[in-house]
């Protein structure tokens, strides 16, 4: 009977102990809340870049003549080392419209933010772009 | 007797409560999780943020539009080229904000010496404006804010000149025309100056044989010399400007002699 009890309690133990795991466990697969500070700075950085590039119709001038090199030469120099980007430019009705890469390095498998920006032209034509910056830290 | 019962009874019940404690603890710790979880999707902060990054964008492009269509009538395009640019920015913008309805109008300056938003002067005393004025409204409206902000565009490019002339031999006249430059209320370089002088009834482009010099002061103030056979003693000089926005504005003068 002592024996029956011992038995039932250790089997009782158990089952607490299992419970408190189950919900250690349960709780570890939540997705962890992203980090929000470091995706907002992030973010303002992007846009922040391509404000400054944009205040004097820089952006605009580079996107008509389809210097895509010098894009992302002014892009590595306005944003800080250690955040990667891609940028993808559409015109007016949302086609891409840059023929290669405007990248440092790939995003892939990264917690990336996006941006999105409209720009005009200062052109005699007056056109409309719309740029969509992906920033992620390097690290 | 009792007693003992008792507190052989508490002692079968004390596996249950462990396990009722655990039930417990664990729903503690999975509703302290939700929370910290649930407190670390709060963005009101970051919509503020992305919204002023958003007006800023919205205005400097306005600016851009507003300048590249008085490029365009100044070059010789129709004056209703700026209402037609300002209406496709406005509706790509409403477009644009993803976490709100937002709503940019605008209305083109139509008071003394604007028409439409426009107003030239090339003028024969010197002067020479090209100039372009809209006002805008943006209004915003989403879940947290409500924005209702007016700015405005006034975009003018202006042409000082004014010009004298010696007399070296004959009627080979000597002719110095001081140009000055702004963009709104600042001096501004020049992309492109053309001189012309008027002989006869036509007007003529100094050029080599005219020991044709520009000098650029890096101010917006440029000197140009040239050396002409004009019979005239009305020595009526032109400048033409495009700007580094490609605006373009003249404006004639009358030589001086000296």
């Amino acid at each position: 009977m002592f024996d029956q009890k011992g038995q039932i309690r250790i089997i009782e133990a158990f089952l607490a102990i299992a419970v408190i795991f189950s919900v250690l466990l349960i709780s570890g697969t939540f997705p962890s809340s992203p980090n929000l500070d470091r995706q907002k700075s992030l973010a303002n950085l992007g846009t922040q870049a391509l404000i400054k590039l944009d205040t004097n119709g820089t952006l605009g001038n580079l996107i008509l003549q389809e210097n895509w090199t010098a894009m992302k030469r002014s892009l590595d120099i306005l944003l800080p080392i250690g955040v990667s980007f891609n940028l993808t430019i559409y015109d007016e009705n949302l086609r891409p419209i840059n023929s290669q890469a405007i990248q440092n390095s790939n995003l892939l498998s990264r917690e990336a933010v996006s941006v999105q920006y409209v720009c005009a032209a200062q052109n005699l034509d007056v056109q409309f772009f719309v740029l969509r910056l992906q920033l992620a830290w390097t690290r | 007797m009792r007693g003992r019962k008792k507190m052989s009874q508490k002692r079968n019940n004390s596996g249950q409560i462990l396990l009722i404690v655990a039930f417990i603890m664990a729903s503690l710790l999975l509703s302290a999780q939700l929370y910290i979880f649930e407190v670390g999707k709060i963005t009101g902060e970051m919509e503020s943020d992305s919204l002023n990054d958003f007006l800023l964008a919205t205005k400097l492009g306005s600016r851009h539009v507003v300048i590249g269509s008085l490029a365009n009538i100044s070059n010789g395009g129709q004056s209703s080229n700026l209402a037609g640019n300002l209406q496709r920015w406005s509706s790509l913008i409403s477009k644009q904000y993803q976490f709100g309805k937002s709503v940019l109008t605008y209305t083109l300056k139509d008071t003394t010496p604007y028409s439409s938003g426009i107003w030239t002067f090339w003028g024969a005393n010197g002067i020479g404006v090209s100039s372009a004025y809209a006002n805008f409204t943006y209004k915003l409206s989403d879940r947290e804010v409500d924005v209702d902000q007016s700015y405005f565009m006034n975009i003018t490019s202006t042409v000082f000149i004014e010009s004298s002339y010696q007399t070296l031999s004959g009627d080979t006249k000597q002719v110095n025309v001081t140009i000055n430059v702004f963009n709104e209320e600042n001096t501004a370089l020049a992309k492109q100056i053309t001189i012309y002088y008027k002989l006869l009834d036509s007007w003529q482009i100094p050029n080599a044989t005219n020991s044709y010099t520009i000098s650029d002061y890096g101010n917006g103030t440029y000197i140009a010399s040239f050396a002409a056979n004009i019979p005239s003693l009305n020595v009526e000089v032109s400048a033409h400007i495009v700007d580094q926005r490609g605006i373009y504005v003249k404006a004639n003068a009358t030589s001086i002699q000296i």
